[in-house]
């Protein structure tokens, strides 16, 4: 039987204007448009933000650290590639933590492919690439975004939903039981 | 207020509330059912903003008759709801929920563009609020039903199946109250007429784009409110049955 399950969608959020796309985890669609609704849905259907991106995964062009020391002749290769360059986004991934640490976008970069890009990024300084273990490379044209207008009914109705923190849910911890709820509340705004 | 229109505003108020009830019940069954995992959790998504909006209204109706909201649905018999007929029927498959939601949404956008500006002060600043969350249901609404109209044959075959069976049921949400034309002239609800006519000028050209056809029977099963189908019996069953289970119940 052949597979029916649709494309994978990498889903990348932006919390607000000053920090940097998220890649936040993952959706399956048909199509961008659907993947952007569902990465909506899912994600952001109570946490805040203010855009949503989404690719397809097998849009992304991914390396980390070992898989590079692990191809000594990957370079060699990436070289001989010619041609027009365009824009490429890279995303890292800097820490090792097991939770709440994310790829994230880091800038930009012109190459004719996403290999060069990537050797770009790492020779030329810009990425602190000594503290990177994942890179993301993806061309501009594959990243499907939500637009300025779509604010306020993709992102504004979160701000009005309860439940917004796992600390509204009726469940009474033996932290809370010790501390008070509005303590809590006043740690999860900070 | 007087007391005209306070009364027939109560009715208003609880036809509406009813209609988002129902409709997100119907949806929330499908609830752990739906055809993809991505699509089960959009489609809660919408049902629960129904419900809120049905929440909304409830309590506008509580603020001038004093009912509580709980009380409204889930002690009241079937003859007793005041939805249309239109979102009671059973779900179907995934092209009638999906259609029957675009066909609702393209309605109550249109209603809520209306209601904000209404000279109900609690209504209009109600309808403000739940505005954003009617645009994003319509998108997602629409999309879907581009995709199965234009999809495959089976896509088309259902969509349109479902089409000309809500097609009739769904001008029963254009039908007004009796009185109503009070609170059409009083500005604080929109003239239905007018409305419907909106709403075919949007949904028409939309359904033919999708390789639909629009049925020519346009003539709603019921113009009143008190009259529903047996499905609405089965569902309250299921609704109702946990709060009925205990009245003093805390929850």
């Amino acid at each position: 039987m052949s597979d029916t399950q649709w494309p994978r969608y990498e889903v990348f959020k932006q919390d607000n204007p000053q920090k940097p796309h998220e890649a936040v985890g993952s959706v399956h669609a048909p199509d961008a448009e659907l993947a952007l609704q569902n990465g909506r849905d899912v994600f952001v259907r109570r946490p805040s933000a203010v855009s949503l991106w989404v690719v397809k995964a097998s849009n992304i062009f991914t390396m980390t650290r070992e898989e590079l020391e692990a191809t000594p002749d990957f370079w060699p290769k990436v070289s001989k590639a010619a041609g027009t360059p365009t824009t490429f986004h890279l995303f890292t991934k800097t820490s090792q933590r097991r939770s709440m640490t994310f790829v994230r976008h880091a800038g930009q970069i012109e190459a004719v492919t996403p290999e060069l890009a990537l050797r770009d990024a790492i020779e030329n300084g810009r990425f602190d690439a000594d503290n990177v273990w994942v890179w993301w490379v993806v061309a501009d044209e594959f990243i499907h975004r939500s637009q300025a207008d779509d604010i306020d009914s993709l992102f504004a109705p979160a701000v009005d939903k309860t439940y917004r923190q796992q600390s509204h849910y009726g469940f009474v911890s033996p932290r809370r039981q010790k501390h008070g709820r509005e303590k809590l509340d006043a740690d999860e705004r900070r | 207020m007087n007391q005209a229109i306070q009364q027939i505003l109560t009715q208003k108020l609880l036809a509406l509330a009813d209609d988002e009830l129902i409709l997100a019940h119907r949806n929330s069954e499908w609830i752990g059912h739906a055809p993809i995992l991505e699509e089960d959790i959009a489609l809660a998504n919408i049902a629960q903003d129904e419900l809120g909006h049905a929440n909304l209204w409830f309590e506008l109706h509580q603020t001038l008759t004093g009912d509580d909201p709980d009380e409204l649905a889930f002690f009241r018999e079937a003859a007793q709801f005041r939805n249309v007929q239109f979102v009671e029927l059973p779900r179907g498959d995934w092209a009638f929920t999906m259609l029957r939601q675009y066909l609702f949404d393209a309605y109550e956008l249109l209603l809520l563009d209306q209601l904000q500006y209404g000279r109900y002060q609690p209504l209009a600043q109600a309808c403000a609020k739940v505005r954003n969350e009617e645009i994003y249901h319509l998108r997602h609404t629409s999309s879907w039903i581009k995709r199965l109209g234009l999809g495959t044959e089976e896509s088309n075959r259902r969509t349109q199946a479902a089409l000309d069976e809500l097609w009739p049921y769904a001008q029963q949400l254009f039908v007004p109250l009796p009185g109503e034309s009070i609170l059409v002239d009083e500005k604080i609800v929109p003239n239905l007429g007018r409305l419907h006519e909106s709403w075919l000028e949007r949904v028409r050209p939309f359904l033919t784009a999708a390789h639909l056809t629009i049925p020519s029977n346009q003539t709603p099963p019921t113009n009143n409110r008190s009259n529903h189908t047996h499905h609405l019996t089965t569902l309250l069953a299921d609704m109702q049955k946990v709060a009925r289970l205990n009245r003093e119940a805390v929850w």
